[in-house]
């Protein structure tokens, strides 16, 4: 009995004695640093690389790059969320710019004076050697490459891919002189400049990055990937431990002038509901990535903040064109109608999300659309299956395996009861629904590769290009008229035309017009069964402002900063 | 004779290694997925994936990659045989660098953990045996029963609402250290360890402060087996016929506990060594709980991104230690009780 107590003695004095040396909790405010904590910190940064698909990734990236140019402000919605005005453009490491017509070449005179995290000046040199670097197609996922090829610039186009003697850089890029570069596109794309502010094609350091080359990595990848992306953004990297901790400090030499917040932690915790309680008990400023329900409830504390916008995240029912029955249009619009839209807003998203009435982000111009306009509801959907053949779902059994609706596993949380409640309004109307969570790498195989998923929930689709063309390039166009990631199997040739024609349209309006009347088609056919925007949110200290909503849905830390 | 088991045991060792690592290439293999179509993201045109397809190699037949895997590619030092596992295709690090770098972290909580376990388990399980019936036997009948009826992250879960989030006497489950504390020069990869290399006692402390939840949840859930394997291993030896002559010996009480106690203690051991090296891998909710970036995380993360170089660098590593510690556990055994070697 002596002996239990003295260990009983033992282990309290050890608690007490510890808790007496913990730290005490961090004012960050005081130190002018910043802890985000994040379901995971940057993998990789190099935007080549097999990371460059994580958007914790793509979030490390864009706090260490600048693009040439980016969208100008465009004002702030009503919880004081920055917006950006995705018709207008501002310098960033471009002062200006220009477009000569003739001969399809933009020439842009770049800012003077700029230094990167290593203290070279930004010039002509290393815009070439980022345009040169992305053309080399030396990562695993050329990234760089993709979206200038998106955005036409001479030959960054397929046969890149195919054939080894065209990966070099020719006339298309070139210095004018040290400040001063031109970049040539082989055919009229008002794509150009959108693509330009995504989270590739962000200008390298090349005299930093050319000393990290070596003969079998002449372009840095691991370097880049392992240790920094060297640039001329507002962050630099100060610490990188990857799958924990990636630790940022505020570039002193930065252009735009020195970030307010001087040190950034991005601090992994990969639990949602330890989020919430560390943010809730004030060890950290901000985080992102709650459930709906997590957000709700931190609103209820006064030191917190919870502030979103409705940006560009939606989900939506995918519904595969090569897997009977879902190549007959009633059949899909008997889902559609079916799909008990309110019960999804109200309790899968706990009303932080709206009805989703296009195939675009309604944050995006040409976002308007009339997809939920028509008559909804059982009884519409019952209609629907019998015009199609099907009445009270009879004959629907032989597609046994179509009727599998897939959704990745890892999303459980959010789409698990999600598939429940359409699966039972499917039921209702005689579909013998099955749900079929599947990981989500396997998710992702059969989505783009394969293009074989029948029937799936999808919430991870956002065009990272701010245009409603690019979305029908990626999604919609028929593969042989050169779709990117058409994984529903759509071919329409009036869609093909359309594109064909609009891509090359010089005239904002008439190609607004044009991909107007695609939106119509893709709507008609129920190529998407757009369900919901849902918001993309943050949670932070009260005091910490400046948030700004980009397409990426990445936090820009140099935008953030305590209220005196 | 102890020499000659060790080496048996050591060539049975590697005949379940070599085995192992042909069923870990090829069985990953053939799970239903292309890690490809990860890697090509919204650029999945024929051409994007043919190219990903060949600077993963996995557009080589696969007994060529699996030559690659033991041998490297060409000459470039790589491959099993020369100790590499490979560059991982997430993020491009060398996987043996990874492993390095997460392996420690998980030893060290689950070395912290079993010390404290087998600190408390071991004693109070001998004093249960030696009172059979008393109030430390009832009391260790209760917590072993507590301690084992929910699994070990529901109790961090637990652990963690009671003591930081109500009491508020417990750090956040922020990993190993304070986001804003620089650590320690990395030596070991053991924090604690590496902190006091540095002399940095305020940083040994606060390692341990910051820990002192995910090693508090996972001895309280280990010494329940502990001390129930101890106690009755303990109560058996102390009906053994010795411990009867002991006893009309007139030896005291403590001197027939530490005797017991000896004679009881290779099964224990054999149980302390098996949840040993289930815990390197099997730590991986406790991880996952208290933010901890260990092996198991690694693992979890490697595994659904279908990243198989890090997939079998994970798998091996852990098998390689579990055949160590089941291999130190039969010498221990040989020396405790020289009839196990013969």
């Amino acid at each position: 009995m002596r002996l239990t107590l003295a260990y009983d003695r033992c282990v309290i004095f050890m608690a007490f004695a510890l808790a007496a040396c913990g730290p005490s909790q961090p004012n960050d405010a005081e130190s002018n640093s910043l802890i985000y904590i994040t379901n995971d910190v940057p993998a990789g940064l190099d935007y080549d690389g097999a990371a460059s698909t994580v958007p914790n990734s793509q979030e490390g990236i864009v706090n260490l790059m600048d693009p040439l140019i980016d969208y100008a402000p465009g004002g702030a919605n009503e919880e004081g969320v920055g917006l950006l005005n995705f018709t207008s453009f501002e310098g960033r490491l471009a002062e200006s710019w220009s477009f000569d017509d003739a001969t399809l070449t933009w020439t842009f005179n770049l800012r003077r004076g700029v230094l990167s995290c290593a203290g070279n000046e930004l010039t002509a040199d290393d815009v070439v050697y980022t345009f040169a670097r992305a053309k080399s197609v030396s990562g695993p996922a050329p990234t760089g490459w993709f979206l200038a090829s998106v955005a036409s610039v001479e030959s960054f186009d397929a046969t890149v891919l195919a054939d080894e003697n065209k990966r070099s850089l020719g006339s298309e890029v070139t210095k004018v002189d040290d400040y001063t570069v031109q970049i040539r596109q082989s055919t009229h794309n008002q794509l150009f400049l959108p693509a330009l502010t995504t989270f590739a094609i962000r200008i390298f350091d090349s005299v930093e990055a050319k000393k990290h080359a070596t003969e079998s990595d002449p372009w840095s990848h691991d370097y880049i990937n392992n240790v920094t992306a060297p640039a001329f953004g507002p962050y630099c990297v100060e610490r990188w431990d990857k799958g924990n901790e990636f630790v940022l400090r505020a570039n002193p030499n930065y252009y735009r002038g020195a970030p307010n917040v001087e040190r950034v932690v991005f601090k992994r915790v990969p639990q949602s509901s330890n989020r919430f309680i560390i943010l809730r008990m004030e060890q950290a400023d901000i985080t992102k990535g709650l459930t709906p329900r997590e957000f709700i409830k931190l609103k209820e504390y006064d030191q917190l903040q919870v502030v979103g916008v409705t940006g560009n995240e939606s989900l939506f029912v995918h519904m595969n064109f090569d897997s009977p029955p879902f190549d007959q249009v009633k059949v899909r619009q008997a889902v559609a109608a079916a799909l008990p839209y309110s019960w999804i807003i109200k309790n899968g998203y706990i009303g932080q999300a709206q009805i989703w009435n296009g195939l675009v982000p309604s944050s995006y111009p040409g976002g308007k659309s009339t997809f939920h306009d028509s008559p909804e509801g059982l009884d519409v959907a019952r209609r629907k299956l019998v015009e199609a053949g099907y009445p009270d779902g009879r004959g629907l059994e032989v597609y046994e395996d179509a009727l599998r609706l897939s959704y990745p596993i890892e999303k459980e949380a959010t789409l698990g009861p999600i598939a429940t409640a359409v699966r039972t309004a499917l039921r209702d109307i005689g579909m013998p629904v099955e749900l079929d969570p599947i990981p989500l790498t396997q998710y992702g195989d059969r989505q783009l590769v394969k293009k074989d998923l029948p029937f799936a929930l999808n919430d991870q689709e956002k065009p990272i290009v701010v245009d409603a063309g690019y979305a029908v390039q990626l999604f919609f166009v028929s593969s042989e008229a050169g779709a990117v990631n058409n994984m529903i199997n759509y071919r329409n040739p009036r869609v093909d035309d359309l594109w064909t024609e609009a891509r090359a349209e010089r005239d904002t309006e008439r190609r607004y017009n044009l991909v107007t009347e695609i939106y119509q088609h893709l709507s008609n056919d129920v190529v998407w069964l757009p369900v919901v925007e849902y918001r993309t949110q943050w949670a932070a200290r009260q005091g910490l402002q400046g948030f700004i909503w980009y397409p990426d849905n990445g936090i820009r830390f140099a935008d953030l900063s305590y209220a005196q | 004779m102890i020499w000659r088991f060790t080496l048996r045991r050591l060539a049975v060792g590697l005949v379940q290694l070599s085995v192992l690592i042909v069923a870990v290439f090829f069985l990953i293999r053939l799970l239903p997925a292309d890690p490809v179509a990860r890697f090509v993201g919204m650029n999945a045109s024929p051409e994007a994936y043919a190219l990903a397809e060949q600077s993963l190699g996995l557009d080589l037949p696969v007994t060529r990659q699996f030559e690659a895997f033991l041998f490297g590619e060409g000459n470039d030092g790589g491959g099993l045989f020369r100790g590499e596992l490979g560059t991982s295709w997430v993020t491009g690090s060398s996987v043996n660098q990874e492993i390095r770098q997460y392996l420690p972290v998980t030893l060290e909580l689950i070395t912290l953990s079993f010390l404290i376990a087998v600190g408390l388990g071991v004693p109070i399980g001998v004093l249960g045996a030696v009172n059979p019936g008393g109030a430390a036997d009832k009391g260790t009948l209760v917590y072993g029963l507590f301690a084992g009826s929910q699994p070990e992250f529901s109790w961090g879960i637990i652990f963690i609402f009671v003591f930081f989030v109500v009491l508020g006497i417990a750090p956040g489950p922020l990993g190993r250290l304070s986001p804003l504390t620089d650590p320690p020069d990395f030596v070991t990869g053991a924090i604690t360890i590496d902190a006091l290399l540095a002399g940095r006692v305020d940083i040994f402390l606060e390692a341990l402060w910051y820990l002192s939840l995910p090693i508090l949840t996972l001895s309280f859930v280990l010494s329940g087996p502990i001390i129930k394997m101890v106690r009755e291993n303990v109560a058996q030896t102390m009906n053994a016929d010795f411990m009867f002559y002991g006893q009309a010996a007139g030896l005291p009480r403590g001197v027939l506990a530490r005797d017991a106690l000896r004679a009881a203690f290779a099964p224990a051991l054999t149980l302390i060594g098996i949840l040993f090296g289930f815990m390197i891998g099997g730590a991986v909710l406790i991880e996952s709980i208290f933010s901890i970036s260990g092996l198991g995380q690694y693992a979890i993360r490697s595994i659904l991104a279908f990243d198989y170089p890090a997939i079998q660098g994970v798998v091996l590593t852990i098998s390689a230690l579990t055949l160590l510690i089941y291999l130190a556990i039969d010498v221990c055994q040989a020396l405790l009780d020289p009839r196990v070697s013969v």
